[in-house]
């Protein structure tokens, strides 16, 4: 009788196994498939003939790019265009970056890019003027503030509404303070996140709540006291609300059905994972608090 | 006391290079009129404004009450309350009523009691029949009507003598008249005043002592008899022939 | 050629070329009317018509959006367009204040003739100088964010609308302390010879005679100067500091529509335009006094 059973389960375990591989061996053909597929239609679809064009920000920050300059093809984002391009049989030398601000590209009409790269989490709200990819980030918002600041310590649900904070418009992690922190003082809103920063040294604000790989980057990095030494200190981050990031397209560009089919193919090979250990492995480190 | 009110000693003025008033000497009496005649640019404005302290000199002396001007302690301020002038223009005040124009030196400078002021003002005003145009304001006066009014601004302030700087010369030949009268009225009152003026006639009635100037130079001075009927230098009688 | 009128023998041509005569008349009534018809018409079927109308009108002019916006949802991050506007408006009037004030005092360091003022006057003229060279925005960068990095106690603690009227303050003033010291000039120098001559003091003929006269000849600018105030009072946002137009932005990026900001630019023109309707009457009775005076 055991020996049945283990035979059973051998039996179970292989063709399970078989089937996982033929399965996974289907997709990836199907994905393969795909791919050559795009390949070839790509050009078509494309902003400019034979070209990709990515739009970003300017300045755009580590972890995401280094150093402002997306074509040196260092972090995480940059990396990520890259290699999106290589499964679609893209030449490295043929990806062509625009400058697109943040708070445009969200806004509805037709864009002078393929895609849009910087952080761009999925909303609803954003999803009817644009297309999103599917997600190549799952992202949690974290709260940034001044070494040995009171909220650093203190941070219960409750003491989190105490505090004065401030946050570049138009971002999730502003709407992370309005929707799920809800503070008793009025919230100060800038045009971009180095005014943030530059309110948080010189203390007119308490914290700003900005996205995990973001925050760390900034409290180690970004954030400094008037000796130029690096003075913010990560607190917490919040637990996820299914927040995404994705690529934006133009409302019904056809493009993102093969960007999607790379992106799948990326997280198939492992790539996707590997990029994410590189560039933002640090955020498990990062304590999780309510809000 | 004496009786020389002002007194101006070999006074020389310049603007920059040109020399406007050329050492000239001239002597006011309480109780007199005296009246400057010449061409336009022969100084009579200037002297004016000299003896008024609105202008500096650049040689003589002035004095008042027997007191120099030259003297660095005086203050110009204090002077000007003691001698009235009246300009060509009227310069009354277009942002203050009648009433108000008048009462505003006595009341500020001489920190006089305003009602006080007020009746005195009203007085003078109905002495020239503008009583009822007390609160009204300067752009609603005909020229006649406003240069009365300025040269009873200057009276409200008691001044020791007047000095009048062609102040007829802006007006409608029609309102030259009653400014004139009031002139000659003051006059009649022993009103001491020196009068640069065009008007030759006018002169002749009331000045006691007629000065004639050209080019800065006090060319001739004399009773209006010797002024007018016997010129004894050349330029006078140049100049009388051509404004008859 | 003698000195006298033209004795000419042809009687010359008194009429208008024909293309002109049509500006005249009841013909001119028409060509008036007609023009105006085809610009509005062209350009109200230039709006409606365009292909991105319909998104257009959806986007910036639907009428539940801007309610939603002018009255606003704090809860989820909906501020309102009108509670923001109170802020242009207080700090409009207190700083027209604190402008016309200081604006005045420059303009009078800077007139003034006596030698205990000269370091002041050569200050007053540096001030001028700069803050009407520097533009707004870098002001408002400048006093917002370097106050507080200088870390001066009170002077460093304050809130962004402060640092914003401080910054308005610097920049304004300096203008009308010229539009000032131009009024200043342009009182007749026969007013002053006529103060002197009654024994005023400098202090007294300032107050009493040259001032009344030069504010009333600027209220105009002035005037204008006060309506871009009221714009100019947007930039506090900068700051951080939630005003009409950051509303506005905010309820775009959140809920995804751009009504707020079409509001938003109602209430300011609903200050600005009665502003400029009651500048253009003083204008016009001014020019009529000024001319009449000169007839």
């Amino acid at each position: 009788m055991r020996t049945f059973r283990l035979v059973l389960a051998a039996l179970l375990g292989a063709t399970s196994l078989v089937a996982i591989t033929l399965t996974t061996g289907v997709a990836s053909a199907s994905t393969q498939a795909k791919l050559a597929t795009c390949k070839s239609a790509i050009n078509a679809q494309e902003y400019t003939r034979g070209k990709l064009t990515v739009g970003t920000d300017n300045p755009v920050y580590t972890p995401w790019f280094v150093n402002n300059k997306p074509s040196n093809g260092k972090g995480f984002e940059s990396a990520l265009t890259y290699d999106i391009a290589a499964e679609l049989g893209i030449a490295k030398s043929n990806v062509v970056w625009v400058y697109e601000p943040f708070d445009n590209s969200y806004t509805p009409g037709p864009k002078k890019f393929d895609f849009d790269i910087n952080e761009i989490s999925y909303t609803a709200q954003r999803a009817k003027a644009v297309t999103f990819s599917e997600s190549y980030y799952n992202v949690t918002q974290s709260i940034v503030a001044l070494k040995g600041s009171a909220i650093a310590t203190k941070h219960t649900a409750a003491e989190l509404k105490t505090y004065l904070y401030g946050d570049q418009i138009g971002t999730t992690g502003l709407a992370y303070i309005y929707n799920h922190i809800h503070p008793t003082q009025q919230t100060r809103v800038y045009s971009t996140l180095d005014e943030a920063v530059l309110a948080l040294q010189t203390k007119q604000i308490n914290a700003i709540v900005v996205d995990t790989p973001d925050g760390q980057y900034m409290a180690t990095s970004e954030v400094e006291n008037a000796k130029k030494q690096p003075d913010g200190v990560q607190v917490g981050q919040f637990p996820s609300t299914g927040e995404h990031y994705g690529l934006l397209f133009t409302k019904g560009n056809p493009l993102v059905g093969c960007v999607n089919v790379a992106i799948t193919a990326l997280r198939t090979n492992g790539t996707l994972a590997a990029l994410t250990t590189k560039w933002l492995d640090i955020y498990t480190s990062v304590p999780v608090i309510k809000p | 006391m004496s009786d020389v009110v002002l007194d101006l000693d070999h006074v020389v003025k310049r603007f920059g290079d040109n020399e406007v008033l050329s050492g000239v000497s001239l002597s006011l009496h309480r109780h007199e009129v005296v009246c400057l005649i010449g061409a336009s640019g022969s100084g009579k404005s200037t002297l004016l404004r000299c003896a008024n302290l609105l202008e500096s000199i650049d040689a003589g002396t002035i004095t008042l009450f027997g007191q120099s001007l030259n003297d660095e302690r005086i203050d110009p301020d204090l002077v000007r309350r003691h001698i009235g002038m009246v300009f060509q223009s009227f310069n009354l005040f277009p942002h203050l009523s009648v009433l108000e124009n008048i009462l505003l030196g006595p009341v500020r400078a001489l920190k006089r009691d305003r009602d006080e002021v007020r009746e005195e003002a009203l007085a003078l005003l109905e002495r020239i029949g503008l009583r009822d145009r007390a609160h009204e304001f300067p752009d609603r006066l005909s020229g006649g009507q406003q240069q009365r009014v300025a040269i009873v601004r200057s009276l409200a302030m008691r001044p020791a003598l007047l000095l009048l700087d062609e102040v007829t010369s802006a007006l409608d030949p029609t309102l030259v008249g009653e400014v004139l009268d009031l002139l000659r009225d003051l006059a009649r009152n022993g009103t001491t005043m020196l009068i640069a003026t065009h008007e030759m006639n006018f002169a002749r009635d009331v000045a006691r002592q007629v000065a004639y100037l050209d080019h800065g130079v006090l060319i001739e001075q004399g009773t209006p008899e010797q002024i007018f009927t016997n010129p004894q230098h050349e330029s006078t009688r140049t100049f009388l022939e051509r404004v008859r | 050629m003698s000195l006298g009128t033209d004795e000419g023998s042809t009687t010359p041509n008194l009429f208008a070329p024909r293309h002109r005569r049509i500006l005249v008349g009841r013909r001119g009534l028409a060509a008036s009317t007609i023009s105006s018809v085809v610009l509005l018409g062209a350009l109200v079927a230039l709006f409606f018509f365009a292909p991105g109308s319909a998104t257009v009108r959806y986007y910036y002019f639907n009428g539940h959006n801007m309610w939603q916006s002018f009255v606003g949802h704090p809860q989820t991050g909906l501020l309102s367009v009108g509670r923001g506007f109170v802020t242009n408006i207080w700090m409009c009037l207190l700083c027209e204040v604190l402008i016309l004030f200081f604006g005045l005092g420059v303009a009078w360091v800077r007139v003034s003739r006596s030698a205990v003022l000269v370091p002041f006057r050569v200050l007053a003229t540096a001030y001028t100088d700069i803050f009407r060279g520097v533009p707004l925005l870098l002001v408002v960068f400048l006093v917002g964010f370097g106050l507080p990095a200088l870390g001066l106690g009170v002077l460093s603690s304050q809130s962004p609308d402060v640092y914003g009227c401080v910054a308005l303050t610097l920049t304004y003033s300096a203008y009308v302390a010229e539009v000032f010291r131009a009024g200043i000039y342009s009182v007749p120098n026969g007013q002053i010879l006529a103060a002197r001559s009654l024994g005023l003091t400098h202090g007294t003929i300032m107050r009493r005679v040259t001032l009344p006269q030069a504010v009333r000849t600027v209220i105009p600018p002035l005037l204008n100067d006060f309506i871009s105030l009221q714009k100019d009072t947007a930039l506090v946002s900068v700051l951080g500091a939630i005003e009409a137009a950051r509303a506005a932005q905010i309820y775009e990026s959140t809920v995804f529509n751009g009504s707020g900001l079409v509001v938003a630019s109602l209430l300011f023109l609903a200050i600005t335009i009665p502003l400029t309707r009651f500048t253009d009457r003083l204008l016009d009775r001014d020019r009529r006094r000024r001319l009449a005076s000169l007839s």
